[in-house]
């Protein structure tokens, strides 16, 4: 029997008995009128096929920790939640694969993976993956600090399963590293927001549990001393998995100009000698630049360290949660003014940089739609179209519509809008971005 | 409009000794490296993404088809132009713009060959990751159009992997940048889509890459077995260990043979498959993985192994293999080579059945794959002048895509479909799935100009 939720659009229902998807939705200011969650492929397949001939609209959502990276709509007829499609559907522990429905979370994942045989694990890392579903994941392409290593979505899922806008199933991609039969929807959905299909399963690499891992926790006092101490990284032969930059309230003798300092936490796995060698030329490193800290090893110890650089602390109420990427060397620069704006807009927050990647992530709460637009305004002054991503992840549907193109309008209109009229005729998925 | 018309307006655009006409000249770029053959309505030379877009959007407008060129080296038939349309060859724009080191990339025109580029990043200690076999020759242009694999795309992923950004001109003949050099553009990955697309959906004018330090160290080894399937199992073994060397690449006996009358590589003639096993990284721990995949190696059988001793036995092990195909011009006049890939764990199954496909069609197969990723290569040998044994050996051909079909594969792990794999996509996709992609081409390609005919066949 699939739980079935009704509930008038103009009250917000008992939050406590939908999930957080559904919840998010509307916290959002999004008007759900119904919502259903489906708990497999057939069952969601009839749901969109009835969708389609009443030309309703279908909003799919996750766990609801990036309901902003897409469109969201004023209102929408249904939100059809995934979380009830969270099965393994097959694991080749030889081949490196596994199968999951769509509405599985990061966490359940890496659970399930770490009692297989001698252990396995998937290096997707976005923040709340405790809530993170990792079809929620595929869509608002999101990924964390591990992406150093092992990439992120387009390097990681080799195929996808969903259903098209007609209810009918659809399957792209396979069960191999290599495939070019066709055009490469695996790769063109990520980040599609839902705004394309429902995707119900996806196949993903994953990696055996390494021998050794560790986590170098540092302390550097000035942004010069970061960006001299991370190139340096960058130009070495050392090989981290995640490096992920926070700040820490200034004291005396502080000399960065935001009065901050840095926190550098990096991740190192693989061969025990090889990661024994690491620690100790990091160490090194990080104290020709005035880094000081110490390194500790064990997988938890680094996988909870470099997690709770970019969880944000809490996860309701007016959330304003953002992605930013800008190129490399301009990270630490960008996350110090990033930080002074939130400082000038009286923001409370927690920011965290990957700083190889050059992609931040700021989150802030209790946020007000007045100081989320001036951020806005000063966010588009800092990272000019052009020179970076500023990408939504969770922020208010009023805060959204000011937003402005995220796509470039001449892509919107040559790429994304005739695409999405094809694919999506009756507009049954939101619209597109 | 007229012929004459159409060549005094290309002229026009790119000047008038940048466009090929006579059927002469035309006949040069009838062919790629696959079977295919057609004969172009024009060649046009162009040396900036102006020009292209220019060229572009007058055949656009004129509804004259086109499909863009860099080397040839296409094994699918995605270069060929049907219906007479023009060539837009690009090998011309060969300049790299710019190699950023402290941000990783690199941007370059798309007719700079893939050596080249590795070329001038090594003496830096970076490297650019896709390496394909073809990479003397082959172009940038036309890996991103492919998504090219190559050797050490086992480790470090295949072209859409390391493409962050590109100037693209669009079927209708607008310029459009996607990407750059910060990641994560919002929206759907179109780069994603495009890089891969065989020219169908647009075309690349610049391609910004990402670019990786060389590492500390490199070893190669070389393991040499009794027969072709214990290779197959040493490397399903190797993987499900946890190790992931930078190569696995398995040469048979016939294409020993062949690389060694050609090139002398040092592969010893008497064995029936040798494996190429390349670690890379940091030196600690390596020799600990070595060891190990040794004793992988002898669990199933292995003859004997060798270990490159230096930079330089290193580079023939590795000339040997990226010469394979060019070196069976000794065995037969014409090729046909397959791609299939399949899951590693099926590479025994695979081979042994496309053992089977040749006796069956009385063909001789040679087979040289990227081991690692399941990507088979047979070549199935043949004179294209006996029209008989061509036509079994397309037989044979679509017989091993259907082997790795339904041994839970694909049917092209990086050559593309082409026009040669047409017949070959309803073995993996269901016609919603079709229908999806000819609604996605009609989207962008609305006109239907752009290398028409390839990747989806006819509904």
């Amino acid at each position: 029997m699939t739980p079935h939720m009704d509930f008038p659009s103009s009250l917000p229902g008992d939050a406590g008995s939908l999930t957080p998807g559904v919840w998010g939705l509307q916290s959002l200011g999004v008007q759900v009128k119904q919502a259903q969650k489906p708990t497999g492929e057939k069952e969601a397949r009839d749901i969109l096929a009835q969708a389609f001939q009443g030309r309703q609209t279908v909003f799919p959502c996750g766990g609801g920790t990036s309901l902003s990276a897409g469109v969201l709509p004023q209102s929408i007829d249904l939100a059809l939640d995934t979380t009830g499609m969270d099965k393994v559907l097959a694991f080749d522990p030889l081949n490196l694969n596994l199968e999951v429905s769509a509405g599985m979370t990061l966490d359940q994942i890496n659970e399930f993976l770490a009692g297989q045989g001698k252990g396995f694990f998937l290096p997707l890392d976005p923040p709340w993956s405790n809530r993170a579903t990792i079809g929620g994941t595929y869509a608002a392409n999101s990924s964390g600090p591990m992406r150093l290593r092992y990439g992120t979505l387009r390097d990681l899922v080799l195929g996808v399963r969903g259903i098209d806008s007609r209810g009918r199933e659809i399957g792209f991609g396979g069960k191999t590293v290599k495939n070019v039969s066709g055009y490469d929807f695996t790769k063109f959905l990520i980040g599609s927001a839902g705004s394309l299909c429902l995707v119900t399963s996806v196949v993903i690499r994953v990696y055996p549990l390494p021998d050794a891992s560790s986590l170098c926790d540092l302390v550097f006092e000035t942004r010069e001393e970061l960006e001299k101490f991370l190139a340096a990284l960058r130009s070495s032969v050392l090989l981290p998995s995640a490096v992920v930059v926070t700040d820490l309230a200034g004291g005396p003798g502080v000399s960065d100009t935001a009065g901050i300092r840095f926190r550098v936490m990096i991740g190192f796995e693989g061969h025990g000698l090889a990661v024994e060698r690491q620690n100790k030329d990091l160490l090194k490193l990080a104290g020709e630049f005035g880094g000081l800290g110490d390194a500790r090893t064990g997988r938890d110890t680094m996988i909870q360290g470099i997690r709770s650089a970019v969880d944000p602390v809490r996860s309701w109420g007016d959330p304003l949660f953002l992605r930013i990427s800008v190129p490399i060397v301009q990270g630490p620069r960008i996350f110090v003014a990033l930080r002074r704006l939130l400082h000038d807009h009286g923001l409370l927050g927690k920011m965290a940089l990957c700083a190889p990647n050059g992609v931040m992530f700021l989150y802030a709460e209790g946020v007000q739609e007045k100081e989320a637009e001036d951020l806005m305004r000063d966010l588009r002054d800092l990272i000019p179209a052009g020179s970076g991503y500023v990408t939504p992840i969770l922020a208010q549907r009023s805060l959204l519509q000011g937003w402005g193109a995220r796509v470039e309008p001449s892509l919107h209109q040559l790429a994304f809008q005739p695409i999405k009229e094809r694919l999506d005729p009756t507009g049954v998925f939101p619209p597109i971005l | 409009m007229e012929r004459d018309q159409i060549l005094k307006k290309l002229q026009e655009i790119v000047g008038e000794r940048n466009v090929l006409w006579k059927d002469v000249d035309l006949a040069v770029f009838e062919y790629d490296a696959g079977l295919d053959k057609e004969i172009p309505g024009f060649v046009v030379f162009t040396r900036t993404a102006e020009e292209v877009a220019q060229v572009v959007k007058f055949l656009h407008r004129e509804g004259i088809s086109y499909v863009a060129r860099g080397s040839g080296t296409n094994l699918s038939g995605g270069t060929i132009p049907l219906n007479r349309g023009v060539v837009i060859e690009l090998s011309r724009m060969n300049r790299i713009l710019e190699i950023d080191l402290p941000n990783e990339r690199a941007v370059i025109e798309p007719g700079v060959y893939n050596l080249t580029l590795q070329n001038a990043l090594a003496p830096l200690g970076y490297y650019y990751a896709p390496d394909p076999a073809s990479q003397k020759v082959s172009t940038l242009g036309g890996n991103f159009g492919e998504n090219a694999g190559g050797p050490h795309c086992l480790k470090y992923g295949v072209t859409s992997n390391h493409i962050l950004g590109a100037e693209v001109v669009w079927p209708n003949g607008e310029k459009v940048w996607i990407g750059g050099k910060a990641v994560d553009p919002p929206g759907p990955d179109l780069l994603g889509l495009l890089v891969g697309s065989e020219g169908t959906l647009g075309i690349a004018t610049k391609i910004l890459v990402r670019i990786l330090r060389s590492p500390e160290r490199v070893l190669t080894m070389l393991a040499i077995f009794k027969n072709l399937e214990d290779a197959g199992q040493t490397v399903s073994d190797i993987i499900s260990e946890g190790i992931i060397p930078a190569t696995l690449e398995i040469m048979d006996h016939m294409m020993i043979r062949a690389v060694e009358e050609s090139m002398h590589a040092g592969y010893p003639l008497d064995a029936e498959a040798v494996l190429i096993i390349e670690l890379d990284g940091l030196s600690d721990g390596m020799e600990e993985q070595a060891q190990r995949i040794l004793e992988i190696c002898q669990k199933n059988g292995v003859v004997s192994t060798r270990r490159a001793k230096d930079a330089a036995e290193r580079a023939d092990l590795w000339a040997g293999r990226r010469g394979a195909f060019g070196a069976v011009a000794r065995l037969a006049p014409s090729y046909l080579v397959c791609d299939g890939t399949v899951p590693r764990t099926k590479l025994p199954a695979a081979l042994s059945a496309v053992k089977k496909v040749g006796q069956k069609y009385n063909l001789a197969v040679g087979n040289v794959f990227h081991a690692g990723d399941g990507n088979l290569h047979p070549l199935i040998l043949f004179d294209d002048r006996n029209k008989e044994e061509m036509e079994r050996v397309h037989r044979a051909g679509m017989e091993i895509l259907k082997i790795c079909a339904e041994l839970g594969g694909t049917i092209s792990g990086e050559h593309g479909i082409g026009t040669e794999k047409l017949k070959g996509m309803p073995l993996v996709f269901r016609d919603s799935d079709l229908e999806m992609m000819q609604n996605l081409k009609t989207a962008i390609d609305p006109k239907g100009v752009c290398n028409p005919g390839k990747v989806i066949p006819r509904a």
